[in-house]
């Protein structure tokens, strides 16, 4: 399957702006199951200074700054991705593999560099602090004797069923608590919370985002910018590898979710985060996001 | 020997150091004897009697107030405490300072190797040797930072360890400092004043110098400036990086940026431009190439780091990611003050060094392994407690000092957030005598050691700062709670040659104070409004003081007299709405009024505000400021601290006088600025701002005096007033004998260029201290600001006095002299404002371009 994605990000300011400094995590990273083609990246106006290169995670990551004042800024990336088949088949067996205690044993006793670094997924992260509540939740999934991915598939569907979806609700910055009291959020939110559920009980959890393939209702035209930027979240079972489960569509990401970075939280992978001197009120951005199947 | 035992009688009583049972000490080895390094000090200290020690200390205190040695404790300005020096040094022998100097420079180097390691393939973590929990779970791992290397050998270029003197009696680290190491400029501080205080005790007993440590950070700041920025032969430009003047340490700042000849700057007077770091001064932007910084990791940039911090640069990471400046010690490095990798160190330097360090650590335990949890719950009451990472504010905690619910309270704490505690052994540092009420007494201490990565191998600085306990049984030792530090000799065999930093006899004295050619922007503004402020007291001071005369003189005051004083105090210190709110009850009884004028903090425009005020600019260029200035400015801020209750009670007898000390201090200022300080650009924005001030003060008076006609206009008080206000009266009545006559007083004051307190004179100075200024505008014509002021003093100058003092009868009212002295004030304003926006910094704070309520801190 290829996609091209566009992602156009517009800043307007009450006043101007005089300087700014950004970082960007918006070119999708190259994984097991997926290429990134090509890329190309327009932002105005034109940066003094920008770097590509990869950051901590292994994400692309972009540093720009423009230095002239400007009233507007706009950051568009257009880019092609390959997803390969076979990245979660429907007929993966959940049932087989290690069960939470054998995951739990092996994280403690594994010396591989893959486990010994997965480690640091388990720890608090700026956006995730592990509570109480997050592991009274989870507890009912994870019987000692299940096997691990299939107790993470039920949590994945039980935040699915209990969790309304609600843009209404939180912004960037609501605490997990919140979300966790009212039972509300987004896809960001959701993947937090399945994260804290994860790390509360000792499991490795990583924070995915990246875009989701929306297909029209049957027999209408999809509508251009339609589409937004997704979150998921990605588990880590020693020895068998990273799985990722999508809790706000309840499944597991398959050919049409397209992974731009990954971090312990959203705050690792901020698409577009920075400094500015002046510009008046902050004001929130005008986001649209095309996802077009250009291959099948 | 300087002086001799017969002299004893004469210097008080003997000074004895007596044996403290059953503690380690510094003097006394454990069979009683004494060691035999200490011996010269005690027989001179012995000879030299308590009087007399006495008195050396208070020299030491003076000198160390004149310097402005200072330990920040709170951000209130009036409570800078002045740094406490311990007269007694702590002495080491040679040959163990070899040892330790060794095992010091030993720790450098492996600490070095560490953070390569941590921010580069984590090989420790990928064999086993740390836990990984123990790294990724420390707020001080920056993971913006991986992957970024300084030129050279070593990442890590300063280091310091606090050590103690263990069991064994050999001496063991209890901690690391690695992100901005604070103490190397007081001990420099400490040893400069105890070299005046005991000149030839100190030459005698043959110490090892300290200037061999700075020489060398010198020398691997130059080296460490990216070649690619600079051209050939070009030397590089190095700045300290400070938080500001509430920071703790900022005398140090201060101190070294001085000594070492470097520019102190704030995150503010940098800025990112074209992948470059600039400093913005007087004449744009001058590029940066070497950051020696004290501010700490996170705060370093908003951009990658803490989002909120307005400490740092926005986008430097990213700077010194591309190689185009050079932080010192590199952003990331408080990873490295993780209390839990002391009880790795032995492991840690078997990996990399292949035997262990030749200095120990102290036994530490990490609470994040079950085994270590375990045993600290278990003996709580016998060890010390202290988070993995240092947070502001927050002390070592000493089990044996908690109660029982206390001690639960903390294990409770500890298990639910085990990776974050470290316990280490109680080891009771060894006393030392101490000077204490007269005599001395023993007293735990602790020592710091500094050491900078060189040409091959890190140098240690012979010495260190000592810092002691307040009582004999202190366990917890820190500048924070007010501990006292000492000078730190370490003992040669024979007289060292001597080796400075500047040429000349001045030894480790301060430098001459350095000139910067470039200024950052921010001390220029503060040099203007230090002078705005100085004025504007003065003006506030001069108009209180007359109004007490008049009101206290013997004579009874016309009708409406009272009125038109108590109101122009109120105009000219812009305390509105004051006295001209015609209040009754307050023109009756208006001292409380006039003593909140004079004391109030809060209440702007009153003297104790606008000094603050000044004190504020002081601290924020006192690099700039001479020793002789400094002295000056801590008498007023010493004077401000008993203001209200010496003007309270003043106020019944002679409230005039209570003044006279301020007056006499403002005074003394104004002629140091003329002649201590290098006529550079900094000392003409001063300039600028005093004479600006002084000249709308003049204005606002005159206005505020002499246009009302309330009073009887044959009636001689409100010239009087306002010629005693301007210190001008005496001169009048020599020169004009006869009764006061309204146009010759306003000639005087007005229009005579002899009179350095008439306004044609301060806008005389003015034009001609603005016409010193880089030349912003490109055309021929007068700058902006120039062509203000000449229109002023041209106005004035064409001014007809007799037109000026003639009475509007139906206004009661001098309408000319009004709408002059109001075109003063109205132009005064334009050019201040226009002053700023020539040469002062306006950017604003920077502000997140997403909000997202977490600030980049785990």
């Amino acid at each position: 399957m290829i996609y091209r994605i566009r992602h156009l990000t517009e800043y307007e300011y009450q006043h101007p702006v005089s300087l700014c400094y950004n970082l960007a995590h918006l070119q999708p990273r190259n994984t097991s199951y997926q290429s990134c083609l090509s890329s190309k990246l327009q932002i105005n106006p034109m940066p003094a200074y920008s770097r590509k290169r990869k950051d901590y995670f292994g994400n692309n990551i972009l540093h720009f700054s423009i230095e002239e004042p400007h009233k507007k800024l706009s950051v568009e990336i257009t880019s092609d991705i390959r997803i390969d088949e076979g990245r979660a088949s429907p007929e993966l067996n959940l049932d087989l593999g290690s069960t939470c205690a054998q995951a739990l044993e092996a994280l403690r006793q594994n010396q591989t560099k893959p486990t010994l670094e997965a480690r640091e997924f388990v720890l608090d992260s700026p956006m995730v602090k592990v509570m109480d509540a997050l592991r009274d939740y989870a507890a009912p999934s994870f019987a000692a004797d299940r096997p691990l991915l299939s107790a993470a598939r039920d949590l994945t569907h039980r935040i699915f069923t209990d969790f309304t979806y609600d843009p209404a609700f939180t912004t960037v910055a609501t605490p997990l608590s919140d979300v966790l009291e009212h039972r509300r959020g987004v896809c960001q939110d959701f993947a937090h919370l399945a994260i804290g559920c994860l790390r509360a009980l000792g499991y490795p959890a990583r924070y995915v985002s990246g875009y989701l393939e929306t297909l029209p209702p049957p027999g209408q035209v999809k509508l251009v910018g339609s589409d937004a930027s997704h979150a998921w979240f990605s588990l880590y079972s020693p020895d068998e590898g990273w799985f990722e489960f999508d809790p706000t569509n309840d499944n597991m990401p398959a050919e049409q979710h397209i992974t731009t970075a990954w971090g312990r939280d959203y705050s690792d992978v901020a698409p577009l985060r920075g400094v500015l001197f002046d510009g008046g009120k902050p004001q929130p951005p005008r986001v649209a996001v095309d996802v077009q199947r250009l291959e099948t | 020997m300087s002086f001799s035992q017969q002299q004893q009688s004469d210097q008080g009583p003997a000074l004895v150091y007596p044996r403290p049972a059953g503690l380690k000490d510094e003097v006394y080895a454990p069979d009683g004897s004494m060691r035999s390094h200490w011996e010269y000090l005690l027989d001179s200290l012995n000879v030299l009697g308590s009087d007399a020690l006495s008195e050396r200390q208070r020299k030491a205190e003076r000198i160390l107030r004149d310097d402005g040695a200072t330990y920040t404790l709170s951000s209130a300005s009036l409570a800078s405490h002045t740094w406490g020096l311990d007269p007694i040094p702590l002495l080491i022998g040679s040959e163990e300072w070899s040892q330790i100097e060794t095992g010091l420079s030993e720790r450098a180097e492996l600490l070095d190797l560490l953070l390569k390691d941590i921010y580069g393939p984590r090989e420790l973590l990928r064999s086993g040797i740390l836990p990984a929990e123990l790294l990724y779970s420390h707020s001080g791992f920056l993971r913006p930072c991986q992957d970024i290397k300084l030129r050279g050998d070593n990442q890590l270029i300063l280091h310091s360890a606090d050590m103690i003197r263990g069991a064994d009696g050999n001496m063991v680290i209890i901690g690391d400092r690695t992100q901005t190491p604070s103490g190397a400029g007081y001990a420099l501080e400490n040893r400069t004043v105890m070299r005046r205080v005991f000149p030839s005790l100190f030459r005698d007993s043959h110490v090892h110098r300290l200037s061999l440590f700075f020489t060398t950070l010198r020398h691997t700041l130059t080296r460490l400036a990216p070649p690619a920025n600079l051209s050939g032969g070009e030397l590089p430009s190095i700045v300290i990086l400070t938080p500001g003047a509430y920071s703790e340490t900022y005398f140090e700042h201060t101190y070294l940026a001085n000594y070492l000849g470097y520019p102190l700057v704030q995150g503010g007077d940098l800025t990112v431009r074209n992948g470059y770091v600039w400093m913005k001064s007087l004449d744009g932007l001058t590029r940066v190439d070497v950051i020696l910084r004290r501010v700490d990791d996170n705060y370093c940039d908003p951009v990658e780091l803490k989002s909120d911090s307005r400490l740092g640069v926005p986008g430097l990471l990213e700077v010194v990611r591309s190689g185009r400046v050079v932080v010192a010690n590199p952003m990331g490095s408080s990873v490295l003050e993780n209390t839990a990798l002391m009880k790795y160190m032995p492991q840690i330097s078997q990996f990399f060094l292949g035997h262990e360090l030749q200095l120990a650590s102290v036994t530490t335990y990490w609470c994040g392994e079950s085994d270590d949890l375990a045993h600290v719950v278990a003996n709580i009451d016998k060890l010390v407690i202290k988070r993995c990472a240092r947070r502001a504010g927050e002390f070592s905690v000493f089990g044996c000092d908690l109660s029982a619910s206390e001690r639960l309270q903390l294990i409770e704490r500890i298990r639910l957030n085990p990776l974050h505690y470290t316990a280490q052994e109680y080891v009771a540092p060894s006393s030392a005598p101490s000077w204490n009420k007269g005599t001395l007494q023993s007293r735990p201490s602790v020592l710091r050691s500094f050491s900078v990565a060189g040409e091959g191998s890190y140098s240690v600085m012979s010495g260190g700062m000592t810092r002691v306990g307040v009582e004999q049984d202190s366990r917890l030792i820190s500048n924070q709670i007010g501990s006292l530090s000492k000078d730190t000799w370490v003992l040669a065999s024979e007289p060292e040659k001597q080796l400075t930093l500047q040429a000349g006899p001045g030894g480790e004295s301060l430098s001459q104070i350095h000139q910067y050619t470039n200024l950052p922007s921010r001390m220029v503004e503060n040099l203007f409004w230090m002078g705005r402020y100085s004025e504007r007291a003065d003006a506030a001071i001069r108009v209180l003081r007359t109004v007490f005369v008049q009101l206290n003189s013997a004579v009874i005051l016309p009708k409406g007299a009272d009125r038109l004083l108590l109101r122009a105090v109120s105009e000219v210190t812009l305390t509105l709405p004051g006295f001209t709110k015609d209040n009754l009850d307050l023109l009756r009884k208006p001292e409380p009024e006039l003593l909140s004028v004079i004391s109030d903090a809060q209440r702007v425009g009153s003297v104790k505000a606008s000094l603050i005020a000044m004190l504020n600019c002081a601290e924020e260029v006192k690099e700039l400021l001479s020793a002789d200035i400094q002295r000056i400015i801590n008498d007023i801020r010493d004077e401000l601290n008993g203001l209200e209750d010496a003007v309270t009670k003043g106020m019944a007898s002679a409230p005039e006088e209570t003044l006279d000390p301020l007056i006499s201090a403002l005074l003394a200022l104004s002629g140091l600025y003329q002649d201590s300080m290098f006529r550079g650009l900094g000392w003409r924005f001063l300039q600028i701002g005093r004479r600006l001030e002084k000249a709308q003060q003049i204005a606002s008076l005159l206005r505020h005096l002499l246009v009302p006609v309330n009073v009887d206009p044959s009636e001689p008080l409100a010239l009087e007033s306002a010629l005693l206000s301007t210190e001008a009266l005496n001169t009048y009545r020599r020169r004009f004998r006869a009764e006061t006559n309204i146009i010759s007083g306003l000639g005087l004051l007005l229009i005579d260029r002899s009179n350095p307190r008439s306004l044609i004179y301060q806008l005389d100075k003015l034009f001609k201290d603005l016409s010193e200024l880089p030349h912003r505008s490109k055309g021929p014509e007068l700058p902006h600001t120039q062509r203000l002021v000449l229109e002023v003093s041209a106005a004035v100058r064409l001014a007809d006095m007799r037109a000026l003092a003639t009475v509007d009868e139906k206004l009661q009212s001098r309408v000319q002299l009004d709408k002059l002295l109001q075109q003063v004030q109205q132009r005064l304003n334009e050019t201040a404002i226009a002053v700023s926006e020539d040469f002062f910094d306006h950017t604003g704070g920077p502000q997140q371009l997403v909000n997202t309520g977490w600030n980049g801190e785990l």
